[in-house]
């Protein structure tokens, strides 16, 4: 599989720590942040292909962050992750430009099913800028 | 009217022409040429009403190619209506929004605070504050609807992708004592479209099911393959449907049946917006009272091998 | 106190530009204002700004001009542009050509503050790495 940037942003550190563990066994250049902040501190000195994004997060929410994210690279595809799917948030997150709005908890090889078709997605519109 | 009558009688026109000649000529010396010419004169009859036929289905097509563009320039309209008011509307209501932000300051000036009257006008601005708002919320989601989206097509299942959102709304739609039950054809064809814009749709369409329900009743989710070319999804409900009358403008901006301040009448123009984007259409069929039913075709888009970016 | 940077503000409505003008200096920002795109490059010739509050859509010079007009001029000056409508390809236009962020109208002041000191601290943070 191709090597592409992926960012995982989540407020509970285990789960970050063992995604990003699991991604970068599967050979994926993976990093973490446990708030909206923090992944948008991230962003600001490395690019990301695809971003994995918890909806509930304390301080700055997921909508909140995802809607950040896009007006800073809107090229990088967001997948938002949701405990308990709330229709208000996901059809929010889907209008604002999320990828996909996937249930927790996910299988890991779903879950890099899904980043995988967000980066094909993203080379796409790359190849349309050029 | 007289295109009609011209087509009614054109193809009579080259036969007796024939027999006319014929007539003129004084060629009728033996019975068998008689014969002949009949013949001569039948077979350009055929002819004559084969032309027209095809002349009547070209102007068909034409037809239906002048509705459709139409509609393609009525979209573009509506974008750039939609594009210019936000921005007509958005700039007043800044310069709305930054008055009451000074009246606030000013509000907090110790000479004023004694006043007993100034706690109302406060609240008065509060609300002003939150209508402002509102306001912004409609006029962010009509751009949503004008917003030029260049669609991003990709291979996707569709069963998957009808799943998928299906399961986002399956635990409010428990709470609420609705069933949502799945029908989905087992060897659907993949589809080559934009799989966040058909989210969209999808989730639109099942959250206007349970609004059209409230509480105790189904939802069907449904996925065929149509032909070689399209499939097709229907979401249909056991909800409040939609009166006879109003049927044909549920996809029309700004159309809303629920009650003020609830929803803004945009999703299903925003749905129409974005499958017509991807090269299909949506329709609905309802009875008043017990069901709705939406059904999205959607062209199939056989992308020729190579093309694609990675095959999965 | 901590430094704060001199603000141009460009909108064609006077009302706008002058209130908002009037909002910021109650949180001791100093601004001045243009009413049109040429105004403000004059402007941005004769004085020294570190920030420029840009409207987009503005008779004669657009604002998408004037930034880059701006960028040309001296590529420190932060830029945010205001705009009544973000579609995400204006967004990408825009901050494609160098702005710093953009602000929806209408606005909350403390969002409008807290880009005018993201800017402005992305601004210093540039001078650090060019002045030795």
């Amino acid at each position: 599989m191709e090597k592409f940037r992926v960012l995982i942003v989540d407020d509970e550190i285990d789960f970050v720590e063992t995604i990003v563990k699991r991604l970068k066994d599967r050979g994926l250049d993976a990093v973490g942040a446990t708030g909206g902040k923090e992944a948008l501190e991230l962003m600001e000195h490395k690019d990301f292909d695809v971003a994995v994004l918890d909806v509930k997060m304390p301080g700055m929410d997921g909508i909140e962050t995802l809607r950040e994210m896009k007006k800073r690279k809107p090229l990088m595809e967001v997948i938002m992750l949701t405990g308990h799917g709330s229709v208000e948030s996901g059809i929010q997150g889907l209008q604002l430009g999320a990828y996909n709005y996937v249930m927790k908890p996910v299988p890991l090889n779903d879950l890099l099913k899904q980043m995988t078709q967000a980066y094909e997605r993203k080379l796409i519109e790359e190849g349309r800028e050029r | 009217m007289a295109k009609r009558l011209n087509s009614r009688f054109f193809p009579y026109i080259p036969s007796v022409l024939v027999l006319a000649s014929a007539v003129l000529t004084g060629v009728f010396s033996e019975p068998w040429q008689a014969v002949v010419l009949l013949v001569i004169a039948g077979i350009a009859y055929i002819n004559a009403k084969g032309t027209v036929k095809t002349i009547d289905k070209a102007e068909e097509a034409c037809r239906t190619l002048n509705e459709q563009l139409c509609r393609a320039e009525k979209l573009s309209t509506v974008d750039e209506l939609s594009a210019g008011i936000a921005h007509e509307i958005n700039n007043p209501l800044g310069i709305i929004a930054q008055e009451t932000q000074w009246i606030k300051h000013v509000f907090k000036s110790k000479s004023l605070q004694k006043l007993k009257e100034i706690e109302d006008c406060a609240d008065s601005l509060n609300q002003i504050c939150m209508q402002v708002d509102r306001c912004k919320e409609i006029v962010h989601k009509l751009l949503s609807l004008a917003r030029e989206l260049e669609p991003v097509i990709q291979c996707l299942d569709l069963n998957e992708l009808v799943s998928q959102m299906t399961n986002i709304v399956k635990k409010e739609m428990e709470e609420r004592n609705i069933k949502i039950l799945m029908n989905l054809e087992t060897n659907l064809p993949l589809v080559y479209s934009d799989p966040p814009l058909l989210r969209q749709v999808v989730l639109n369409l099942l959250i206007n099911a349970a609004h059209a329900i409230e509480r105790d009743g189904e939802i069907c989710v449904s996925t065929m393959a149509v032909s070689p070319q399209s499939v097709k999804v229907i979401v249909m409900d056991t909800g409040c449907g939609i009166p006879k009358e109003h049927v044909d403008k549920v996809f029309t901006p700004f159309f809303s049946t629920k009650k003020q301040g609830k929803g803004t009448g945009l999703g299903l123009a925003i749905c129409r917006g974005i499958i017509e984007r991807l090269g299909g259409n949506i329709s609905v069929v309802s009875e008043f009272g017990k069901s709705t039913a939406f059904t999205i075709h959607l062209p199939i888009n056989r992308i020729p091998q190579g093309d694609i970016l990675h095959g999965s | 106190m901590a430094p704060k940077p001199k603000i141009l503000i460009v909108d064609d409505e006077e009302r706008f530009r002058n209130t908002m003008r009037k909002l910021l200096s109650i949180e001791d920002y100093e601004a001045s204002v243009a009413g049109s795109g040429s105004e403000a490059l004059d402007e941005l010739h004769k004085n020294n700004y570190d920030l420029v509050i840009l409207d987009v859509r503005m008779p004669e010079v657009s604002g998408v001009q004037v930034l880059s007009e701006i960028k040309k001029l001296d590529p420190t000056i932060e830029v945010i542009i205001m705009t009544g409508y973000a579609s995400v390809d204006t967004a990408k236009e825009i901050m494609k050509l160098g702005a710093y962020d953009y602000l929806l109208k209408p606005y909350a002041i403390s969002e409008l503050l807290e880009k005018i000191d993201a800017a402005y601290e992305r601004k210093l943070g540039r001078r650090q790495l060019t002045e030795p």
